[in-house]
């Protein structure tokens, strides 16, 4: 992999926990005094939050998917209504 | 007879949906909801459900329904008073937590990102979200193998991450 792949996938490993303690502490050090891996370490987590963002309102669609298919189902829909009536 | 096997067919969580939704939708209209307000309780405790399931921590005490009943109680109980210390399952953290200023800022990053980079996000949810194995991965997206899987998967990554560094929205 080139560098910057291997950069990606140890930051990688230390926001997802995957560093032993050793491995922790060198990072955390080396953080401390390389302003460039620091600023690529926030911008990496917020690409997980855009990712679980991405594949939350995909789940939201499915599952309104599910409503609306039910909503056509009678004995659903009647049930829905007298509970809301 | 018909019917049964449909259902019998049909995914887990339709079968759920069926079975859990009117018994929310009655305790939401107990507390006072409306039925768009049950739907989005209900909507965020399956949400829940499916993210801890799909990680592997998912501990029920008793069954799926009741878990989600649950869940939706609280998320109900939740939007009615913000600073409630009332905790999610398991110490779940809120589904949508953050500043709300950096919420709008993620969703607009994910429309641009939807228009000029759809297949890096699904295959990075597919890892990330789904816990696909690379190999599940592969398979699903045509890779040859695990690495060039995983080679993607970080690419994938990279472009995201640099999207978000040239990004307006995140300019100081």
């Amino acid at each position: 992999m080139r560098s910057e792949l291997t950069e990606i996938s140890l930051i990688d490993k230390y926001l997802n926990k995957q560093l032993d303690e050793e491995e922790k502490k060198t990072f955390e050090a080396l953080l401390l005094v390389d302003e460039v891996l620091s600023t690529n370490v926030e911008a990496q987590r917020k690409a997980y939050r855009v990712i679980r963002l991405f594949a939350r309102k995909k789940e939201r669609t499915r599952l309104e998917g599910i409503y609306q298919r039910l909503l056509r189902e009678p004995a659903f829909a009647q049930h829905l209504k007298t509970i809301f009536s | 007879m018909i019917e049964r096997k449909i259902a019998t067919l049909e995914d887990p969580l339709t079968n759920l949906y069926r079975s859990a939704f009117p018994d929310c939708a009655k305790m939401i209209h107990r507390m006072g909801g409306t039925s768009e307000q049950a739907k989005d309780c209900f909507h965020d405790a399956l949400l829940i459900f499916l993210e801890k399931q799909k990680a592997g921590t998912l501990r029920l005490q008793s069954s799926a329904k009741a878990y989600v009943l649950g869940t939706a109680k609280i998320c109900w109980l939740r939007s009615l008073d913000r600073s409630t210390d009332l905790p999610l399952p398991e110490g779940f953290e809120p589904i949508e937590v953050g500043e709300p200023d950096q919420e709008e800022k993620e969703s607009i990053l994910l429309e641009s990102l939807q228009r000029t980079g759809k297949k890096c996000l699904e295959l990075l949810s597919a890892f990330y979200y789904e816990n696909f194995s690379l190999q599940d991965i592969a398979t699903r997206f045509g890779f040859n193998g695990r690495r060039s899987a995983t080679v993607a998967k970080f690419k994938c990554l990279e472009k995201v991450r640099h999207n978000i560094k040239t990004s307006q929205v995140y300019a100081q």
